[in-house]
């Protein structure tokens, strides 16, 4: 299965995007890994090229927060993106929150899967029952 | 006869021609009315007559350029890497089709030299389908090449007649790869050259391939700063009679193309104060910012209507500041450049024959102030004596 990763907007945690990326590698996942600073049209773009099934974001210093509120909208322009998984993960807000809040803001945004302040492995394991039930099992938190 | 390894260098170009030897240089205004060797010859024909064929080299833009469509399927990497390629081998691109939206297109009705069908990485499939080639069908190209997935290659061979095969331009890593259609659209303006005939005859003064002068200019951009104090980023601006080039540091993009080119070059295919002097007012007039650049200057806009020394140096002038408008952030555009990152701006072409360093100055501060709100001053360089192209000419007949 193909997944396009990377960290979206001015963001340079590559270290994360790195570890993210050996990790679904790991778990058998044809990685396209854009690296820091993607635009996010570009990760559309990458799924378009590639005909990814997952689309998996990161995000450390908060900053995701102004990029996903596009997702929609950039979305709709795509014609062949109707099945993309979309998944979203990291240090999702500035500043601190209400998790449950964070996550369905996230969701309203146009992601399947939000996985705020989760442990890596974790994050990839909602996502492997997402896959493999079509739903989410479970929250990540 | 010509001393032993001394070259001769000639550039024709769309209004003037230049022939550069290790003594001197000269330029002469082209006759219209009389075929480029012929006037050449009359022109020059004491220099030439000095240099065997194999020490004669020749770039030209003269033969108008190829025109370019690209169908791609998406925006950040098949049509992005399809024409950064295309620009870089001297191809002037009129239109880029988005796959998805293919049927929304009109197409044009130009003949058109070479249609590019790119997209997919190579483990891709089912990208392309009829509506591709109901597109196809009502355009009107000379040739057409396919550099996407592997995959697709069966299908596009059964439903596109004389369709040239070549190796994806996107890797499975999603970067790009230049080497085989730059090579193909490289050779693709050769044959243009040879096919026609006022360029074509050119061929009895020189034993050497004639290269695009945009290839010869990109080929000296590494080397310019043994000539001129150029410090990087730089952007070159070479505006002539028909087109206008601009060459520039990859330090000035944000961008996922990862070459092992420095400099990468676009051109404005109607924006010159010659040929496509027209074009280029009425670029102007649509310009929201020109009234006051005009102001500026001191004139009106019935400069538009005269045809004195003057007005060509406020429509060289008006060229820099639209060429400035169109890279920046101002206008979006296939790349937009970080401009206040820019250190030094160089001139080239014809526009060194008319306008002076102040003047040319006048109008950079004009910019910087008016549309990015800015005092940054990148310094300015004036290539009067055509030294990049003779370098590039020189870099090219060293590699050969």
């Amino acid at each position: 299965m193909k997944v396009i990763t990377g960290v979206v907007g001015n963001d340079i945690h590559v270290v994360a995007n790195r570890l993210i990326d050996l990790s679904l590698q790991a778990r058998g996942y044809e990685v396209f890994n854009l690296g820091v600073n993607t635009y996010l049209e570009e990760f559309f773009d990458a799924a378009v090229e590639t005909g990814a099934e997952v689309l998996m974001i990161s995000s450390l210093n908060g900053e995701a927060e102004g990029w996903a509120r596009e997702v929609k909208l950039l979305k709709a322009k795509y014609k062949q993106l109707d099945e993309l998984i979309m998944m979203i993960g990291g240090n999702l807000v500035v500043g601190s929150g209400n998790t449950e809040d964070i996550v369905s803001r996230y969701k309203n945004y146009g992601f399947d899967l939000v996985c705020h302040q989760v442990d890596l492995n974790t994050g990839l394991d909602s996502l492997e029952a997402f896959i493999n039930d079509g739903k989410i099992k479970e929250r990540c938190q | 006869m010509s001393r032993e390894n001394e070259k001769l260098f000639i550039d024709i170009g769309s209004t003037y021609f230049k022939l550069s030897t290790s003594e001197h240089l000269e330029q002469h205004f082209r006759n219209f009315n009389k075929d480029i060797l012929d006037d050449l010859t009359h022109k020059c024909g004491n220099i030439i007559k000095r240099f065997d064929k194999n020490d004669v080299h020749i770039c030209s833009s003269a033969n108008g350029g190829l025109s370019a469509l690209i169908i791609g399927i998406s925006q950040s990497f098949s049509l992005k890497y399809a024409a950064n390629i295309a620009f870089n081998s001297g191809i002037n691109i009129i239109d880029t089709v988005l796959y998805q939206n293919i049927e929304e297109y009109t197409p044009p009705s130009d003949l058109i030299d070479v249609v590019i069908v790119v997209g997919g990485i190579n483990s891709h499939d089912n990208i392309f389908s009829a509506s591709l080639y109901q597109y196809l069908a009502s355009l009107n190209y000379s040739n057409i090449v396919f550099v996407g997935s592997e995959k697709e290659v069966p299908a596009i061979k059964d439903n596109i007649e004389n369709v040239v095969i070549l190796p994806n331009i996107i890797d499975d890593r999603l970067h790009i790869v230049e080497k085989y259609l730059k090579e193909f659209l490289t050779n693709l303006y050769q044959q243009d050259i040879e096919g026609k005939e006022d360029i074509k005859h050119l061929y009895d003064i020189t034993a050497n391939q004639i290269f695009s002068t945009p290839y010869i200019v990109n080929k000296a951009l590494p080397f310019i700063d043994a000539r001129f104090s150029v410090v990087n980023p730089f952007i070159l601006l070479d505006i002539g009679g028909a087109t206008t080039d601009i060459h520039y540091s990859k330090d000035l993009v944000d961008d996922n193309i990862v070459t092992e080119n420095e400099y990468d070059r676009l051109v404005f295919k109607k924006l010159g104060v010659y040929k496509s002097r027209q074009s280029l007012i009425f670029a102007a007039k649509e310009n929201e910012f020109v009234y006051e650049l005009l102001m500026h200057l001191k004139v009106t806009e019935n400069i538009f209507d005269e045809e004195s020394e003057k007005a060509t140096k406020i429509l060289m002038q008006l060229a820099i500041f639209l060429v400035l408008c169109k890279m920046s952030h101002y206008k979006k555009a296939y790349i937009n450049l970080k401009l206040l990152a820019i250190n030094s701006i160089v001139l080239t072409g014809g526009i060194t024959k008319v306008l002076n360093i102040d003047e040319i100055e006048n109008i950079i501060s004009f910019f910087y102030k008016k549309i990015l709100t800015s005092d940054h001053s990148p310094a300015t360089i004036l290539d009067s004596n055509y030294d990049i192209w003779t370098l590039g000419a020189k870099e090219k007949e060293l590699c050969q």
